[in-house]
């Protein structure tokens, strides 16, 4: 929202001057929250913690997207990521039952050194931020509605058009694949023996007498398999009695 | 003082950096996956914070393709590592370093 | 307007809203006992206060002096958290609600719309807190500690989740007829003749208003689909292990999202504050709002009192594999009639003000 201010005021009224205040607060809040829980959620050792921390990253995140004048994305961040990801990875938590992580016992000493390297590529990156900062050009207009949905609608269906398609092609490969992945049974039973060539019977299919015996029996006709049962002279049922 | 656009950069540099700390130190699969999701979200906010401040929409369409593909990354993602922990029962990183069971 | 002035009428505006919501919800505990009680043949509560009007302030009371179980092993912070999770989520909702048009205050003299606050994503907001408010259930499930609360809550976020979609899909029929997302425009776009044949419900969307209020049924965990909470499968659900307050809370916030689902049936289907003079009487359209929201209560109750429920495949089963191909169908029936213009010729006739594609 500092981009939406109003510029026609040449000299600072007071008002503006507690809009850019309530701004500025209103940006150290919603900062403080995300650093704050995105900390929480790395120094977390139970997984479901890290998860409940990462939701609030993600609310914090939706938050400054609406000072950023951006409020679609910000509903679609709460509905995608807030409440459809993060429940996600929240079930599985839950259904896989994981557990604390221990502190890795093994490599303790290098903690520090990982400290100061995350400092140092912060530091990197600040310093090209800093040096680098070029201001944007003055806006021509003092209301925009770069955020409303009707302009994402209008870039997304006009210049956009090719990676939203694909994107929808992806999103099918994603229900596709999560579906392949969640399959447990394949297409034959667990106690089929395949022998190339030959029937594939296993012993405990024919014989119900032999519980769990899945040797497989290797025939080419139904004569032999009577004689490896052992089950010779046994009325024949043909298609006419059923 | 309004809020400058190299505020919200170093934001996103500083979620960012989280991120990678967590990815390199964390030894659950899920928590790896979720400082990979904080990363992402890091390049979201440069994103949006790019597109209010240029007065472009460009910048939101893409966050709104990140998104999308984030989400399919997350069922396909997590797909995968409930059929890890069913083979090998931990779901350990360190324990999946080789391709046999 | 100046900024301080604005903020303190928005505060009064949500100090309003929730007091006019929580009385409504604890009214709504009390109705659903004596209307079950009609169906069923019999009386309900009727001693507190004449004809039980002050059984809620009795139930109040049991719950505030009840002693407050926490199992042991439970995680705590998520058992603390989980309540709060679903009645903030539950009561989130109620700032973009249009509860009547614009009125003109005589002591200030100002004239304010009866909303708390509108923005051009209002839908999509509602839409998001009620997917926050699924986390509240699966937390409870899991950190009390119990099997049953596990499964229970398990069952009941998949279903919420699952009818979401459907919810979500049945909601965008309204959307591509009246070409915006904020609430008060759509109720504003329903102004037909007399007021009452705008109504999107009438022309607009029979198809979608099924599909809505089916997943709207489901999303609430109410009869026929209540089995994650019903006592005679699992106990309680994913809130056996809560007692006193926090059970409170949970049924306060059941009763909440129920409510919050019919204020967003009423204010898209049914034409919000819409009815016969409104224009010439603006605290009319009040009553209308709250008594077309009393009458989706009321049929929130019958069919509790008269369907069985469903088994949870069952349940699931229809809601991915019946009612989300229904909505895509009424995506696709929407906007080719809406793209032929043979939704233009309809509501000229029934419409006086017309939407962006109406």
């Amino acid at each position: 929202m500092g981009a939406l201010l109003e510029t026609k005021f040449t000299t600072e009224t007071r008002r503006t001057q507690r809009h850019k205040t309530v701004l500025a607060l209103l940006f150290i809040l919603f900062a403080g929250m995300a650093i704050g829980c995105a900390i929480s959620m790395v120094a977390q050792r139970n997984p479901l913690y890290g998860a409940i921390s990462l939701i609030g990253v993600f609310i914090s995140l939706a938050c400054l997207y609406v000072t950023l004048a951006a409020p679609f994305i910000a509903a679609v961040q709460v509905i995608v990521y807030a409440g459809a990801i993060m429940v996600l990875v929240v079930f599985v938590i839950m259904l896989l039952n994981v557990e604390e992580e221990e502190w890795p016992t093994r490599m303790r000493s290098l903690v520090p050194i990982a400290v100061l390297l995350a400092a140092v590529l912060f530091a990197e990156a600040a310093f090209i931020i800093y040096f680098v900062q070029a201001s944007p050009a003055t806006p021509t207009r003092n209301i925009s509605d770069v955020g409303l949905t009707s302009s994402i609608g209008a870039g997304l269906f006009t210049t956009y058009l090719l990676p939203f398609e694909i994107t929808s092609i992806l999103l099918l490969m994603a229900v596709v694949g999560a579906m392949t992945l969640a399959r447990t049974g394949g297409l034959l039973p667990p106690r089929a023996v395949v022998v190339p060539g030959h029937q594939v019977l296993a012993k405990d299919v024919l014989d119900p007498r032999a519980v769990n015996d899945s040797e497989p029996i290797h025939a080419r006709s139904t004569a032999e398999v009577e004689k490896i049962l052992g089950i010779e002279g046994a009325p024949h049922v043909t298609d006419e009695d059923l | 003082m309004t809020p400058q656009l190299s505020w919200y950069l170093a934001l996103s540099a500083v979620l960012f950096t989280i991120g990678v700390v967590g990815v390199l130190s964390k030894r659950n699969v899920i928590s790896m996956f979720m400082c990979i999701e904080l990363m992402l979200n890091a390049v979201n906010l440069t994103f949006v914070a790019f597109s209010s401040f240029f007065r472009d929409v460009s910048g939101q369409l893409f966050v709104f393709i990140v998104m999308t593909v984030a989400a399919a990354e997350a069922a396909v993602g997590l797909g995968i590592i409930i059929a890890i922990f069913r083979n090998r029962e931990s779901l350990d990183v360190d324990d999946a370093s080789t391709l046999r069971l | 307007m100046d900024d301080l002035t604005q903020v303190g009428f928005k505060l009064a505006g949500i100090l309003v809203a929730f007091t006019v919501v929580m009385t409504m919800v604890a009214y709504t505990v009390l109705a659903e006992r004596r209307v079950l009680g009609f169906i069923q043949g019999r009386l309900g509560p009727n001693r507190v206060g004449p004809g039980g009007f002050l059984q809620p302030l009795a139930d109040l009371l049991k719950f505030i002096f009840k002693e407050d179980i926490v199992p042991d092993k439970s995680t705590r912070f998520v058992y603390f958290l989980a309540p709060v999770i679903a009645t903030t989520a539950a009561l989130m909702t109620i700032v973009v609600y249009p509860f009547g048009p614009e009125i003109h205050l005589p002591i200030i003299n100002k004239t304010i719309p009866l909303v708390v606050t509108r923005f051009d994503v209002a839908l999509l907001y509602v839409l998001g807190v009620t997917s926050v408010g699924v986390y509240g259930i699966a937390l409870a499930g899991w950190s009390s500690n119990n099997k049953y609360s596990l499964m229970g809550g398990l069952r009941s976020s998949a279903q919420m989740i699952s009818y979401e979609l459907a919810l979500g899909l049945g909601l965008i029929g309204v959307i591509l007829q009246s070409g915006t997302l904020d609430l008060y425009s759509i109720v504003e776009q329903q102004a037909g003749h007399l007021g009452v044949t705008g109504w999107n419900l009438i022309w607009a969307q029979p198809l979608g208003f099924l599909i809505y209020l089916i997943a709207a049924i489901a999303e609430t965990n109410r009869v026929p689909f209540d089995l994650p909470e019903a006592e005679t499968e699992l106990v309680a659900g994913f809130h056996t292990e809560y007692s006193a307050m926090k059970f409170a809370l949970f049924f306060l916030a059941e009763y909440a999202n129920m409510f919050t689902v019919s204020m967003l049936a009423t204010t898209l289907f049914l034409g919000g504050w819409n009815g016969p003079f409104v224009h010439q009487l603006p605290w009319l359209g009040v009553f209308y709002f709250l008594g077309k929201v009393i009458l989706f209560l009321f049929l929130y109750i019958w069919l509790r009192g008269t369907l069985p429920r469903f088994r949870f495949d069952q349940l699931m089963n229809f809601g991915w594999k019946f009612l989300v191909p229904l909505a895509i169908i009424n995506i696709f029936l929407t906007a080719t009639l809406q793209w032929s213009g043979a939704l233009d010729y309809v509501s000229k006739f029934l419409k006086t003000s017309v939407g962006w594609g109406g």
